[in-house]
């Protein structure tokens, strides 16, 4: 195999570790992208033998579940001995752990199978974007967030806000009232 | 009991029998334990595997299906496209590529099948399929003179 080939090869098999931000994503939607990644299933070489990625996540403590969800979702915990049983709202499980309801939301959608526990192990999930340096060296891709999020009125800067476009602007002796 | 006439003393089958356990013992001989060497014990073994071997051959059809669906979606989403927009806009343009064909090019002519799924996409917006809208603007660059009908 020629010089070029070789390294063709070596980039083509190699394990690649990609980002996820979970700023503001629905945990359950973000499971189903990252759980591709992690088996390997976003590759056209995907194969019975091990084609999985890494994915590190950051922001998982500001994950936004849909609708009543933070107060309804339980988690069911047994610990195996007589009156062990226990169930957590989500919202409590998230002041305890913040990277479980994603860690967890993961896991449930993965097919119960042997491969499960590898594909998990090769998870990384971070509260906020403290992420170790050694990780961070290792990620060449960050993966396409699902939902958009938009940008808040006081982060736009002035210069932007002049810029944009004015139709109308209010008299200098109108006042604006404000609602209670 | 008495055996009152010698030749029913005699329990030799017939000089084959070497070259017909030899036929069994052959297909044994990577089993586990005595199913590789004790021909009554090989034989039951032997007839098994001949039967999940026959049986395999349709999941063999099976699975290398389901492999090359999952590698062509795989595929497909890399240029941002659906792998069911794109079997059924291949097969409106009269391209019969099947799955292996189609996998094939995927892996090892990547460009080919870019130019495959953009040839796809300008058809299957062009029929308005169910779908084609949300996934965005068709890609430029195709040129059909007007021969995907």
């Amino acid at each position: 195999m020629s010089i070029y080939k070789r390294a063709q090869q070596w980039t083509t098999f190699t394990r690649v570790w990609h980002l996820f931000d979970a700023k503001w994503q629905n945990p359950f939607e973000s499971a189903k992208i990252i759980q591709k990644y992690l088996a390997g299933l976003h590759k056209p070489i995907y194969g019975p033998s091990d084609t999985g990625d890494h994915v590190v996540v950051i922001n998982s403590k500001e994950i936004a579940l849909p609708g009543d969800e933070w107060q309804k979702r339980v988690y069911f915990h047994h610990t195996g001995f007589a009156g062990g049983a226990s169930w957590t709202f989500a919202w409590e499980l998230h002041e305890k752990d913040p990277t479980l309801v994603l860690k967890k939301a993961i896991y449930n959608s993965m097919k119960g199978n042997l491969y499960r526990h590898t594909k998990m192990e090769r998870l990384h999930i971070y509260p906020d974007a403290n992420v170790p340096q050694e990780i961070l060296e290792n990620v060449t891709n960050q993966i396409r967030r699902p939902r958009l999020i938009p940008k808040r009125l006081d982060e736009y800067s002035e210069e932007e806000v002049e810029k944009f476009p004015k139709l109308i602007d209010y008299p200098e002796d109108y006042v604006i009232q404000k609602i209670k | 009991m008495v055996f009152r006439t010698f030749p029913l003393f005699v329990r030799n089958r017939g000089p084959d029998e070497l070259w017909r356990k030899r036929r069994i013992l052959k297909l044994s001989a990577h089993f586990h334990g005595r199913s590789r060497n004790c021909y009554s014990i090989a034989v039951r073994a032997v007839h098994r595997a001949l039967v999940y071997a026959t049986k395999a051959r349709a999941l063999k059809k099976e699975d290398m299906r389901a492999l090359w669906d999952a590698r062509l979606t795989a595929a497909c989403e890399e240029h941002k496209f659906s792998y069911s927009l794109m079997r059924e806009s291949l097969s409106r343009c009269n391209i019969l590529l099947n799955r292996k064909v189609l996998t094939d090019l995927a892996i090892w002519e990547p460009r080919s099948f870019k130019s495959l799924v953009k040839l796809a996409w300008s058809r299957a917006s062009q029929d308005g399929l169910n779908g084609v809208k949300e996934l965005g603007e068709e890609p430029s660059g195709v040129i059909t003179r007007g021969m995907i009908k």
